[in-house]
């Protein structure tokens, strides 16, 4: 025992002495002030817009970017109620519309002005008060491969996905872990009424080839040819063209309005760094900032000048829109509750 | 001892494949521990975020959760450097084959502390690890191609 104990005290001894030799000279190199930006993975990621952001901003504001990631828009907030303060954020990007309520609930936000900022009229409802501020927004639809490109291409109602030819075929996300799905789900209830609309739910669940955990996966299904169909962003095809080279895909057009997806940023009043992270939130917001994030994240601008001259202008905005919704939390639960017992049903 | 390291191979062959096994695992460890300790685990909070995302969904007890949540969250420095100790004396002792049941011992119970601790993508392989480590205690597995031959022979007791 003698032995052991000696042991773990020069192993933790020899690690504190190099720890200090090392924090030592990391102290000296970082003098310049840290703004902690707080990001789901793919924004911090390196083919993400956050490097790009990062290494504009760091140009200019004499300070270092760092980000601290979290795997999903849920769990950011989650972090951000357990170690609140410690934390230390000073920027947090990535709330969808469904958790703002929940993000002003447990979370104290600074106010933000931003009055001047010209905002795509199409997303100016997400504006909804004056602690977050959107930067993108998508439209959600579902996507298909091209068989006949000579095809003329015809809107579809929710109705015909309930066709035999769909059985099995379509790719969609679990709404409890995945903010498309919960995007589908608000859709179709705030289509169909609450009543229809989980009749419409339960009939689609045997329509669904599976209900992913995350919007990718399921894409990836869809790609793989698994699927037929998938619940995406009229964007996606646009991502398949430029990046892959693959023009065969389209995005269906609804008869009914389609459900919008708005990504909002905010300042915590925890913030350290609260000028250089209003100075960042505005470099997001400015017209070369939204190219970067509309290019690398492949969502629209909320400024649309943005998009023009770029492939982004001619993505399809035809669709009617759905009015941009903001549910409580309790909403959410319940809904999401009322899927859950479905889902359960369904599978038995 | 260096005579006894070798020597070991000669009278404790039959755990040569455990010897195997124990000097791989150390590497394992020293190799995370290395990384670990150039990167910035020790001055940014990782195992602050590790514990915050995975915590509330773990199978964890609810007492078990709070004292996280509470204590060990805040004091994130003083965690992550025990953390990454006690990952090093593992690697060090695997791979020199020195102190090895006790040092099991201590690893069985680090695994058990991080199944509770890490997400679901790696409960697997650290239920593999901990049925390793309590193993290595079982057999000791110093004894071959280590130090723990040395004062086996020479010390006795239950520890080597």
């Amino acid at each position: 025992m003698k032995h052991f104990i000696l042991f773990l005290a020069a192993v933790f001894t020899i690690l504190f002495i190099v720890h200090i030799n090392k924090n030592q000279s990391f102290l000296i190199r970082e003098q310049k002030p840290i703004v902690k930006i707080f990001t789901y993975a793919s924004f911090s990621s390196k083919w993400g817009p956050g490097p790009v952001l990062q290494e504009m901003f760091e140009k200019v504001c004499n300070c270092q970017i760092e980000f601290l990631e979290g795997s999903d828009s849920g769990i950011l907030l989650q972090r951000l109620k357990i170690e609140g303060e410690k934390l230390g954020a000073d920027l947090v990007i990535g709330l969808d519309q469904y958790d703002l309520q929940k993000a002003v609930v447990e979370s104290n936000w600074r106010s933000l002005d931003f009055s001047t900022l010209e905002i795509d009229p199409q997303v100016k409802s997400a504006l909804k008060n004056e602690f977050f501020v959107p930067y993108d927004w998508g439209v959600l639809t579902f996507i298909e491969k091209i068989i006949n490109a000579n095809q003329p291409l015809s809107a579809m109602t929710l109705d015909q996905l309930l066709q035999t030819e769909y059985f099995h075929k379509i790719a969609m996300q679990d709404p409890r872990t995945s903010s498309v799905g919960l995007q589908f789900v608000m859709w179709i209830l705030k289509t169909k009424g609450e009543e229809e609309g989980f009749k419409y739910i339960s009939q689609i669940m045997k329509q669904a080839h599976s209900f992913s955990p995350s919007w990718s996966t399921s894409y990836g299904l869809f790609k793989s040819g698994q699927a037929d169909l998938v619940f995406s962003y009229t964007t996606s095809p646009l991502y398949n063209l430029l990046e892959e080279k693959n023009s065969n895909l389209r995005a269906i057009e609804m008869v009914e309005p389609n459900p919008v997806q708005v990504e909002f940023v905010g300042i915590p009043t925890s913030c350290r760094q609260c000028d250089l992270a209003e100075n960042f939130l505005n470099l997001m917001l400015s017209i070369e900032g939204q190219k970067i994030i509309m290019q690398k994240n492949y969502m629209l601008p909320v400024l649309k000048k943005a998009a023009e001259g770029t492939p982004f202008e001619k993505v399809p905005v035809p669709f009617r829109l759905m009015e941009i919704q903001f549910p409580s939390v309790s909403e959410v639960d319940r809904i999401l509750k009322q899927w859950s017992d479905l889902r359960r049903e369904s599978s038995l | 001892m260096i005579v006894a390291f070798f020597e070991s191979v000669k009278y404790s062959g039959h755990l040569l494949p455990i010897s195997f096994l124990r000097i791989f695992l150390g590497y394992y460890y020293l190799q995370d521990a290395i990384l670990k300790f150039k990167g910035d685990f020790l001055i940014r909070p990782r195992i602050a975020e590790l514990i915050s995302e995975n915590l509330p969904v773990s199978q964890a007890p609810e007492w078990y959760k709070w004292i996280f949540s509470t204590f060990m969250v805040t004091h994130w420095q003083g965690l992550a450097f025990i953390f990454l100790g006690i990952q090093l004396a593992i690697a060090i002792s695997y791979i020199v084959g020195y102190v090895v049941r006790p040092v099991a011992l201590l690893a069985a119970l680090f695994t058990f502390q991080m199944l509770y601790l890490s997400g679901t993508q790696s409960q697997d392989l650290l239920k593999v690890l901990l049925a390793t480590h309590i193993a290595f205690a079982w057999l000791g597995a110093g004894r071959c191609l280590g130090f723990d031959y040395y004062f086996f022979k020479r010390v006795r007791g239950f520890w080597w």
